[in-house]
């Protein structure tokens, strides 16, 4: 291996732009810091968008690595060492450069940085550090910053950079310690989990320190976030979320994001690649349970349950969890309380907060719904206003979902495309347990 | 009889006109705003020129502010910038709508009464469009050091967008060109923002934007290697182009370097 001294800073962020793109989170949400007029940056709590790719995923920050030189070699992952690819690194003052440059033409919200393993986790930390110190002392740069924590690393090394970057994160990679240990031989459970209960720690820690100390340093005030591998392993749905649920209770993270597998590498122990693409598809119904989980007052095992542990194709899972619950509806919109209105398909969390104020001056009917930014198409078999329907319905599941799917609900792509067969299956095509359990034998 | 009071699209014209109705103390059917420009004659109405005077304004600001509170004000003061010909009648119609509430601080969560609902959607759509500009502006280095933006809103952002950057760069000169509306904001290191019109007429035009396509000699490289970055990061297993489309419309991209 070899680093080509040579290479122009151009070739390097294409490479190390290639090598990061898989990292999913890309938010520059969660904290507000204004300017202190000595320097450039501020931070949004609700963070900023600068671009959108072709894949339809937003930029907000610099996503690239550090180096993609890898003493590690995840079965997964396009920077695995026994991988045949240029392999380049930054230097501080590159990265440095390149940040001030963007931020200032308005291109990006900040910097994310991760990195492949160099020699060591602690050395590639150490490297972490120095450019991260250089950005926020020498470049005053006072935006927003998210940082990977090496699994591995040191604990020191690790509280050193959680005073500098606003969020950090550690992947979990995939849900289980058994797929882990099958597809990340060098990674364990053990090692990730560590520096994510150090980071939670410190975090609690640090708002005693500023409580006592106003001005004292923060430590990743906007939380840590995780990522996992999706349809790499046979792992269900169900099980995602208990994995996710138990993330957000135990650890308290902030974020929990989901990654359609990529096939990047050939290797025995990966599903086979098959002309479907990633399972996009399933991606978008975690985030959508995920969203329910964070925002909706859902638990896991209402959604999904052993007999049944995966979402169904054609609805989202708040429309399954209702059509499955029919005896909780209509629901009243003038008296319901406001966790009950959250539950109903077509009321979002905005909706449900508008309704819940603008029913104290009066009474609403259908159309102040609509103009609120109910879906009332999705909504109206499932509620009634003043004690009456929109349109006289049967509160019955066969009659509703046939009513949904007539009403022009947008299927996605996947499911249009299936042939009649496959549609009769109330599962993700795309992940075949099966297979891949005798890809494995 | 109705009046109907006329004024200028603008912020002070809208606030003046709500002065002159509110001290004719009438009711919401016996009153309106139209904006000149936009106007749509009706038969059986009085039309009245408004003296619009920065006065008014501010004495209407104020009453704003005292009486139906901040967040109200916020959501006024975007509806009076969206470009929407019906925007002072909604605006004078939600102030009406107030004034008959125990508690006028409460306006804005009266979303059933029309004019407040109206008010309620063209601020929300003029905050929209500030948030995205924020997002898409994209600053190009000219050759004198000062970060130019060109934009070519629909909405009168400018003011909105404007304190975000001035709080995100305080050391840097850069303004932000508003080509629809032929105004500037313009920021000098460490001092505050101003709001200025275009200075020149239709003729100089051309002469005297021809300073802004004068770029800095780093800036193409930037361009180009921002470019490269934006395509790259993209996956093309997961290529969506009606998602980004979604997320990013085609109207805002002339302005951006990443799709020029």
């Amino acid at each position: 291996m070899r680093i080509q001294e040579e290479m122009s800073i151009y070739d390097k962020l294409n490479i190390l732009t290639d090598a990061a793109k898989y990292d999913v989170a890309c938010t520059s949400s969660g904290v507000s810091r204004k300017n202190d007029g000595t320097g450039i940056g501020n931070c949004k709590l609700s963070g900023i968008c600068h671009s959108f790719s072709a894949d339809g995923r937003c930029i907000s920050l610099l996503k690239i690595l550090f180096t993609n030189e890898c003493i590690y070699d995840c079965k997964y992952c396009i920077n695995r060492r026994s991988n045949d690819v240029v392999r380049t690194s930054f230097t501080p003052d590159e990265i440095c450069t390149l940040m001030m440059e963007f931020y200032r033409r308005n291109y990006i919200e900040g910097l994310f940085l991760s990195s492949g393993v160099l020699k060591s986790p602690d050395y590639t930390m150490e490297l972490i550090y120095a450019a991260l110190y250089r950005l926020r002392t020498r470049y005053n740069f006072q935006g927003y910053i998210h940082v990977k924590a090496i699994p591995g690393a040191s604990q020191e090394l690790i509280q050193r950079v959680g005073f500098l970057t606003d969020r950090m994160s550690v992947n979990l990679e995939l849900p289980t310690a058994e797929s882990l240990k099958l597809l990340a031989p060098h990674k364990t459970r053990k090692n990730i989990l560590a520096p994510m209960r150090l980071v939670q720690n410190r975090m609690a820690e640090n708002k005693q320190e500023i409580v006592a100390y106003r001005n004292s340093p923060r430590f990743v005030p906007a939380g840590q976030s995780t990522q996992m591998i999706i349809g790499a392993t046979p792992e269900t749905d169900y099980q995602i979320m208990q994995v996710t649920e138990s993330l957000y209770r135990k650890f308290e993270l902030k974020r929990v994001f989901y990654s359609a597998f990529v096939h990047v590498n050939e290797d025995s122990n990966l599903p086979a690649r098959t002309d479907g693409g990633p399972p996009l598809l399933r991606e978008h119904r975690l985030y959508q349970a995920d969203w329910l989980l964070r925002y909706y007052h859902f638990q896991a095992d209402e959604l999904l349950s052993e007999e049944n542990p995966n979402f169904n194709v054609l609805f989202d899972p708040k429309c399954n969890w209702a059509l499955k619950h029919l005896e909780e509806f209509p629901v009243e919109v003038n008296r319901a309380d406001y966790k009950k209105l959250l539950r109903v398909p077509g009321i979002g969390y905005k909706s449900a907060g508008r309704i819940v104020r603008a029913r104290r001056l009066g009474n609403l009917d259908f159309p102040d719904l609509k103009k609120i930014g109910v879906v009332l198409k999705r909504a109206l078999y499932f509620i009634t206003c003043s004690g009456r329907m929109m349109y006289p319905t049967k509160i019955e599941e066969d009659y509703i979902t046939r009513n949904l799917l007539n009403a022009g609900e947008k299927l996605p792509q996947e499911v249009v495309n299936m042939g009649y067969r496959q549609l009769s299956l109330f599962d993700d095509v795309r992940f075949d347990a099966d297979k891949v359990m005798q890809v494995k034998g | 009889m109705k009046t109907v009071y006329v004024c200028t699209d603008s912020v002070t014209g809208i606030f003046s006109a709500v002065h002159d109705a509110w001290k004719a103390q009438k009711t919401e059917e016996e009153c309106g705003i139209a904006l000149r420009g936009f106007m749509e004659q009706q038969l059986f109405c009085d039309y009245v020129e408004v003296e619009e005077t920065e006065g008014k304004a501010a004495a209407v600001e104020n009453m704003i502010r005292k009486h139906m509170g901040l967040l109200a004000y916020h959501d006024l003061y975007q509806a009076a910038l969206a470009a929407d010909a019906e925007k002072g009648d909604a605006v004078l119609g939600t102030m009406l709508a107030a004034k008959k509430l125990k508690d006028s601080k409460k306006i804005m969560e009266h979303l059933s009464h029309p004019k407040v609902e109206k008010v309620f959607e063209l601020s929300r759509r003029v905050g929209n469009e500030a948030h995205f500009h924020v997002e898409f502006i994209r600053f190009r280095e000219l050759e004198s050091g000062i970060l130019y933006a060109p934009v070519t809103p629909k909405c009168q952002v400018l003011t909105c967008i404007a304190p975000h950057f001035a709080d995100r760069f305080p050391l840097e000169n850069w303004m932000i060109h508003d080509k629809t509306h032929r105004a500037f904001a313009v920021h000098e290191a460490r001092k505050k923002w101003v709001l200025v019109q275009e200075a020149y007429g239709e003729a100089q035009k051309e002469e005297y934007e021809e300073q802004f396509k004068r770029m800095s000699e780093k800036e193409m490289e930037y361009e180009t290697l921002f470019k490269s970055f934006c395509e790259t990061i993209a996956i093309k297993e997961r290529e969506n182009p009606v998602c980004q489309r979604g997320h990013l419309p085609l109207w805002y991209r002339p302005n951006m370097v990443e799709f020029s």
